[in-house]
C-alpha cells in the first residue's frame, strides 16, 4: 500500500498516447461546424461550450480549492455587464473587452472572498448564496445604468478584420471552443504548479496546510480571483453573442447548473467538468419536450453523484474519498 | 393616516410575515441544532405546505366561506398540509440525508440543494408553473382602528403560530422525545451510549421541523391569495436568515429572529423602498453570516468529539 | 487516512475522454442526417408559452393556428407546405433573443409573428431587421419598438403613447379623480405605459403623488400600499401585468384604501379576477389595446370560428390571427420563398382590411387603426364600456 505519488495524483499519462488522442478529439470537434449545417446543433453546442467554460472557473474555486460556491453566477454576470456596459457607453471592442470582463470579475472574485476567508464550509456556501443574489438584485434595480429587468440591448459583437459574426453561431462556436481548450490546458497547467498544490493541501486538510506554512489567506483569494476571471470571459462571450442581456439569466439556478456540471463531471478534473457541462446542456435540449424536468435533472444528478460517486465521471478517486469518509473535524 | 398610524400598520404587516418565517425558521434551527445541516430543501416543504391546503381546499370547494362547512375544511387543510409536509420531511431525511451522515457537511450540503430541486420540480409538474390562486375558506373579516387596518386573518396567523409555538416549547421541555431531542442536540455520542435511538430522534426532529413549515405554508397560502412553485426558495432563505439571526439551534432564538427579520423587512420597504426589500434581507444574511454567526441568542450546536 | 491504490489519471481516463467525444460527435452527425425533404415556408411565433404568462402566449398561438388553417386550402406559394413555428421566449428577453436567432437562422422561415411582451418584442426586432426577416408584432404596445426605425416592423394595435392619454382621460373624467398614485413593473411596458399616463396627467389637470416600481414576482405589497395610503390619493394608476395587479387589487382591500384602481391592458385578463377576488375587483378599471371583440362587427366571423374550436376567447388571439393572415397575405403577394420579396410586398401594401378594420400602416409601421378600449369589472366580469379613437 504506497502512497500516491505525485504524478499519479495529477494524471500524468504516456506522453504519445495523450497527444494523439487530444489531437483527434479537438479536430473532430472544430471540424463539426462545418460537416453538420444544422445551425440549431451548432448553436446548442456553442452554449455548451459556453458553460463548460464556467464550469472550468468554477473548477477552480470547488474542485481545486474546495471552497463550495453557490453564487458563481454573479461573476458571469459581472462580466457580461461589464463588457456590456463598456461596449454600449465607450464603444470598447470585443477583444478588449475579454481582458477586461476577466479582470473586472477578478478583482471582483477577490473583494466578495475577502470578507469570506475565515467562514466555515457551509456558511461559506450561503455567504456565496447571498453575495450572488445581491448581485443580480442590484442589477436589476440600478435601471439607469444597468436598463433594469429589460437589460441592455444592441451590444457589439466580436469583429475580426472588418467582418462581424453576424446572427450565425459557427464563428461563436469556434471562439468558445478555443476558449475551452485554453481554459482547460490552463487548468491544467495551474493544477500541477505550486499554487495548485497549495490548493488541494487546503481542500484536504486546511489547519494541516496552515501548519506546513501555506498561506490559506493568499491561497484562498487567488482562487477565487482565478475562478472568477474564467466567469467573467464566458460573460463577456455570452453578453457579445447575445447581443442583449437581462438580469434573470443570472440566477440562482445557474450557480446550480454550474455546479452540477462540476460535481458530475468529476469535481478537480478539467476535461471532466468540460464534460459534465456538454452533458448537462445536451441532454435537456436532446429532450425538448421533456424541458419541465430541466430542474429535476440537475437536482437528481446532484443527489445521486454524491450518493454514489462523489468524484463524479471522470474526477480522481482521491475526491470521492475526500468526500465521502468524515476524515479531519470540519471546521 | 397620521405618521404613527403607519408606523403601526406597517408593524402589523412586518409581524405577519414574521411569525411565517419564524414557523419555518424553527424547522432550520432543530435540524442544524442535532445534525449541523444546512436543510436547504427546507424551504420546498414549506411551498408544499402551501400547495397540499390548496388541494385540499380546491377538492372540497369552499361554497359558502366563512361558514362551518368551509371553516372545517381549512382546519382538514391545515392538517393535511401539516401530515403531509412531515411525511416528506421524513422522506428527504430518510433517502437523502441519513446515507451521507458520515460524509463531510459539504456533500451534504450538495445533496440538500438537489433535494431542494427536485421537490420544486415536483410541485411545479403537479401543479403548474402559473400563480395559482387559493380560496379563503374563513370568514373574511376586518377592523380599522385609526387607519389601521388588520384583517381576520392577520389573527389567525398569530394565534395558530402561538399556539404551535407554546405546543413546541412544553413538547421540547416535558416528554420524554423532546429531552431526547434536546440530548441529541447536545451531545449525540453520549446520547447513543445513554440508550437513546438517535436515528429516530433525528427522523422525528425533520418531521417536527417539516410539519411546522407545512402549517405555516398553509396559512402563508390564503393570506397572500397565489402561490407559486418559486415561493419556497426565497421564503426559505429569509427563514434561514431568520434563524441565524437568533441563533442556530436556538429555539426561541428562530422565533425571535422571524420576527424581527419581518418587522425589519417591513419597515425597510415602507420608508425606504420596497425595491431593495430582498437586498436587505440578503445583506442581513451576509452580515451575520461574516461578523456574527453566533446570532442574537447564541448557537446550540452539538459539541464535536 | 488510508491510500490505498489511487487510480487516477492513466490509461484509462484518456481513453475515457476520446471515447466521449468520438461518442457525441457521431450521435451529432447522424441527427444532423436526418430531417424533412418536402419544400415547406414557414411563419414563425414566439410568445411565452410557459411560465406565468403561458396561458395568454398560448391563446396567442390559437390565434396564429387558426390563421393558419384556414390558409392550408390555398397555400400562398404554390408547390410549398406551409407550416408554424413556434417558439417560446418564456417572457424572457434573453431568451426571445436567443429565439429570434433560431428564426433568423432557418432558411425556410419568411415572416415572423411575435412577441407578446415590449421588453422581449423591442430586442428580437433587431435580429428580424438584420436577418431581413417581416416581423408583424400582434399586441407589442411600446411605442418607441417602432421608433427604432427597422423597416421590418409592422405592428397592427394602438400603442401606449395612446393608452396613456386615455387612460389619464378616464380617470379625471370617468372616475373624477384629482390625485394619482403611478405604480409600474419596470418592464419595458410598464415603465413605459406609466410615463405616458404621467406625461397625460398634466394636461388634464391630475396631481401625480408618486411614483414607484414595483418588481415581477412580488408578492407583498403592503409596505408600499401603506405608504400609498398615507398620501390619500383618489385612484392608483398600475402599469403592469395581471399577477401583480391581482395582488394589489386584493391588498389595497385588506388594507381598506378608498382609492380607486384604474390599470392597462396587462389586466385584460379573466384570471386577474379570480386571483384578486371579484369582491375586490369590483369597480377595477382598464384601458385596452382595442374594442371588445364581441363588438366589432367584421370579427364576427373570426370570434364564432374560434369559439367553434377552442371554447372561449381572451383579448389576444383575434391580434394574433390578423398578424399571421397580413404575413400569409405579404407571402402570397411575393408568390415565392424570397424574403426581401415578402418584405417588399408588404410595404407595397397600401391597405388591409381585416377583422379588426382597416389597417394603413405609416412609415414607421404602425397601423393606422388605433382604438383603446374602456373596461370596468362588475360582478365578477370584464364588462366593455366604450371604445375611444385618439386622434393623433
Amino acid at each position: 500500500m504506497t502512497r500516491p505519488t505525485p504524478r499519479e495524483l495529477l494524471g500524468r499519462t504516456h506522453p504519445l498516447q495523450g497527444l494523439l488522442g487530444r489531437s483527434l478529439g479537438i479536430g473532430l470537434l472544430v471540424a463539426l461546424p462545418l460537416v453538420d449545417g444544422n445551425a440549431y446543433h451548432i448553436d446548442v453546442l456553442t452554449v455548451a461550450w459556453l458553460y463548460a467554460l464556467l464550469a472550468l472557473g468554477l473548477n477552480i474555486i470547488v474542485g481545486f480549492a474546495g471552497l463550495l460556491n453557490l453564487g458563481y453566477a454573479a461573476f458571469f454576470a459581472i462580466g457580461a455587464y461589464s463588457y456590456a456596459l463598456a461596449n454600449l457607453q465607450w464603444g470598447m471592442t470585443f477583444w478588449v473587452g475579454l481582458p477586461f470582463s476577466a479582470l473586472v470579475a477578478g478583482c471582483a472574485g477577490v473583494i466578495l472572498g475577502l470578507p469570506a476567508i475565515r467562514v466555515r464550509g457551509d456558511y461559506l456556501a450561503i455567504v456565496t448564496l447571498g453575495f450572488g443574489e445581491i448581485v443580480r438584485i442590484v442589477v436589476t434595480n440600478l435601471e439607469p445604468w444597468t436598463g433594469g429587468p429589460n437589460g441592455l440591448l444592441g451590444i457589439a459583437g466580436p469583429v475580426i478584420g472588418g467582418l462581424d459574426f453576424g446572427v450565425t453561431s459557427a464563428p461563436y462556436y469556434w471562439l468558445a471552443f478555443a476558449l475551452v481548450v485554453l481554459g482547460v490546458w490552463m487548468s491544467q497547467r495551474l493544477m500541477r504548479s505550486r499554487m495548485g498544490r497549495a490548493w488541494m493541501a487546503i481542500r484536504e486538510d486546511e489547519l494541516a496546510a496552515q501548519c506546513v506554512g501555506i498561506d490559506t489567506v493568499r491561497v484562498k483569494l487567488i482562487a477565487h480571483g482565478c475562478g472568477a476571471a474564467i466567469g467573467g470571459l464566458a460573460g463577456c462571450l455570452f453578453a457579445a453573442k447575445q447581443g442583449t442581456i437581462t438580469p434573470d439569466s443570472f440566477d440562482f439556478i445557474l450557480s446550480v447548473m454550474v455546479l452540477a456540471m462540476v460535481v458530475l463531471g468529476g469535481l478537480g478534473n478539467p476535461v471532466g467538468v468540460v464534460v459534465g457541462a456538454v452533458a448537462l446542456t445536451v441532454l435537456p435540449e436532446l429532450l425538448r419536450e421533456f424541458a419541465v424536468y430541466r430542474m429535476l435533472l440537475f437536482g437528481l444528478t446532484l443527489i445521486l453523484i454524491m450518493r454514489f460517486r462523489p468524484q463524479g465521471l471522470l474526477g480522481a478517486r482521491q475526491i470521492g474519498r475526500e468526500l465521502k469518509v468524515r476524515g479531519a473535524p470540519a471546521r | 393616516m397620521t405618521p404613527h398610524a403607519v408606523f403601526l400598520q406597517q408593524l402589523v404587516n412586518g409581524l405577519t410575515i414574521g411569525v411565517v418565517y419564524a414557523l419555518i425558521a424553527l424547522g432550520y434551527t432543530m435540524v442544524y441544532g442535532i445534525i449541523q445541516l444546512i436543510n436547504f430543501a427546507h424551504g420546498e416543504i414549506f411551498m408544499l405546505g402551501a400547495y397540499l391546503g390548496l388541494t385540499v381546499l380546491a377538492l372540497g370547494g369552499v361554497a359558502g366561506a366563512g361558514g362551518p362547512a368551509a371553516i372545517g375544511l381549512g382546519v382538514v387543510g391545515g392538517l393535511a398540509a401539516i401530515g403531509g409536509c412531515a411525511v416528506v420531511g421524513w422522506l428527504v431525511e430518510r433517502v437523502a440525508y441519513r446515507p451521507l451522515r458520515q460524509s463531510p457537511k459539504l456533500a451534504a450540503l450538495i445533496t440538500a440543494i438537489g433535494a431542494s430541486f427536485v421537490l420544486q420540480n415536483a410541485a411545479m409538474l403537479c401543479y403548474g408553473a402559473r400563480d395559482r390562486y387559493v380560496p379563503n375558506p374563513f370568514p373574511v373579516s376586518q377592523w380599522q382602528w385609526g387607519g389601521v387596518a388588520m384583517t381576520g386573518m392577520q389573527v389567525l396567523i398569530a394565534a395558530v403560530a402561538l399556539t404551535v409555538m407554546i405546543g413546541l416549547q412544553w413538547f421540547i421541555r416535558a416528554t420524554t422525545l423532546g429531552q431526547a431531542m434536546r440530548a441529541t442536540a447536545q451531545d449525540p455520542v453520549a446520547a447513543r451510549l445513554m440508550g437513546i435511538p438517535v436515528d429516530r430522534v433525528i427522523a422525528w426532529t425533520f418531521m417536527i421541523g417539516s410539519g411546522l413549515a407545512g402549517i405555516g405554508g398553509a396559512l402563508f397560502g390564503i393570506y397572500y391569495t397565489t402561490i407559486n412553485f418559486h415561493d419556497g426558495y426565497l421564503t426559505g432563505l429569509k427563514a434561514f436568515t431568520a434563524a441565524v439571526l437568533g441563533g442556530i439551534g436556538n429555539v426561541p432564538g428562530a422565533v425571535l429572529g422571524g420576527l424581527l427579520l419581518g418587522l425589519l423587512e417591513g419597515l425597510g420597504a415602507g420608508y425606504l423602498s420596497s425595491q431593495w426589500k430582498n437586498v436587505l434581507a440578503f445583506a442581513v444574511l451576509v452580515l451575520l453570516l461574516l461578523f456574527r454567526p453566533r446570532g442574537l441568542l447564541g448557537e446550540r450546536v452539538a459539541e464535536r468529539a | 487516512m488510508s491510500s490505498d491504490g489511487v487510480e487516477i489519471g492513466s490509461n484509462g481516463l484518456h481513453r475515457r475522454r476520446w471515447l466521449a467525444r468520438v461518442a457525441a460527435v457521431v450521435v451529432l452527425a447522424s441527427a444532423a442526417a436526418c430531417g424533412p425533404r418536402e419544400p415547406v415556408v414557414k411563419i414563425g411565433f414566439v410568445g411565452p408559452l410557459t411560465g406565468d404568462q403561458a396561458a395568454q402566449g398560448a391563446e396567442m398561438l390559437r390565434g396564429a393556428e387558426l390563421a393558419m388553417a384556414q390558409a392550408q386550402t390555398a397555400p400562398p406559394i404554390p408547390g410549398y407546405r406551409l407550416e408554424l413555428a413556434a417558439l417560446d421566449d418564456q417572457r424572457n428577453p434573453a431568451q426571445a433573443v436567443a429565439m429570434a436567432k433560431r428564426l433568423a437562422a432557418d432558411p425556410a422561415v419568411l415572416a415572423v409573428v411575435g412577441h407578446l411582451n415590449s421588453s422581449c418584442t423591442k430586442p428580437a426586432s433587431a435580429i428580424y431587421h438584420k436577418a431581413r426577416l417581416l416581423h408583424v408584432n400582434p399586441v407589442s404596445s411600446n411605442p418607441e419598438i417602432s421608433r427604432q426605425g427597422f423597416d421590418t416592423f409592422f405592428r397592427i394595435c394602438a400603442t401606449d403613447d395612446l393608452q396613456g392619454p386615455a387612460g389619464a382621460h378616464v380617470a379625471r373624467h370617468t372616475l373624477g379623480a384629482r390625485r394619482v398614485f403611478i405604480i409600474d413593473d419596470l418592464t419595458t411596458y410598464g415603465r413605459g405605459l406609466a410615463n405616458e399616463f404621467k406625461r397625460a396627467t398634466v394636461a388634464v389637470g391630475l396631481e401625480v403623488l408618486g411614483h414607484e416600481g414595483i418588481t415581477q414576482g412580488e408578492k407583498d405589497f403592503t409596505p408600499l400600499l401603506t405608504k400609498i395610503k398615507a398620501l390619500g390619493p383618489d385612484l392608483i394608476y398600475f402599469a403592469g401585468m395581471f399577477p401583480e395587479a391581482a395582488i394589489l387589487i386584493k391588498q389595497r382591500r385588506d388594507l381598506q384604501i378608498p382609492a380607486a384602481f384604474l390599470g392597462g391592458d396587462g389586466l385584460y385578463e379573466p384570471t386577474l379576477i379570480t386571483l384578486a377576488t371579484p369582491a375586490a375587483a369590483e369597480g377595477v378599471y382598464l384601458t385596452t389595446l382595442g374594442a371588445d371583440v364581441h363588438t366589432v362587427p367584421t370579427a364576427r366571423a373570426f370570434v364564432e370560428a374560434f369559439e367553434r374550436r377552442y371554447g372561449s376567447i381572451g383579448a389576444y388571439p383575434a391580434y394574433a390571427y390578423e398578424a399571421t393572415n397580413l404575413a400569409i397575405r405579404a407571402i402570397r403577394t411575393a408568390g415565392r420563398p424570397d424574403r426581401p420579396a415578402v418584405l417588399a410586398a408588404m410595404r407595397r401594401l397600401d391597405e388591409y382590411p381585416g377583422i379588426l378594420g382597416l389597417h394603413r400602416f405609416d412609415t414607421r409601421g404602425d397601423t393606422t387603426l388605433r382604438t383603446i378600449g374602456i373596461f370596468v369589472i362588475r360582478d365578477g366580469r370584464f364588462q366593455f364600456l366604450k371604445a375611444v379613437e385618439p386622434s393623433e
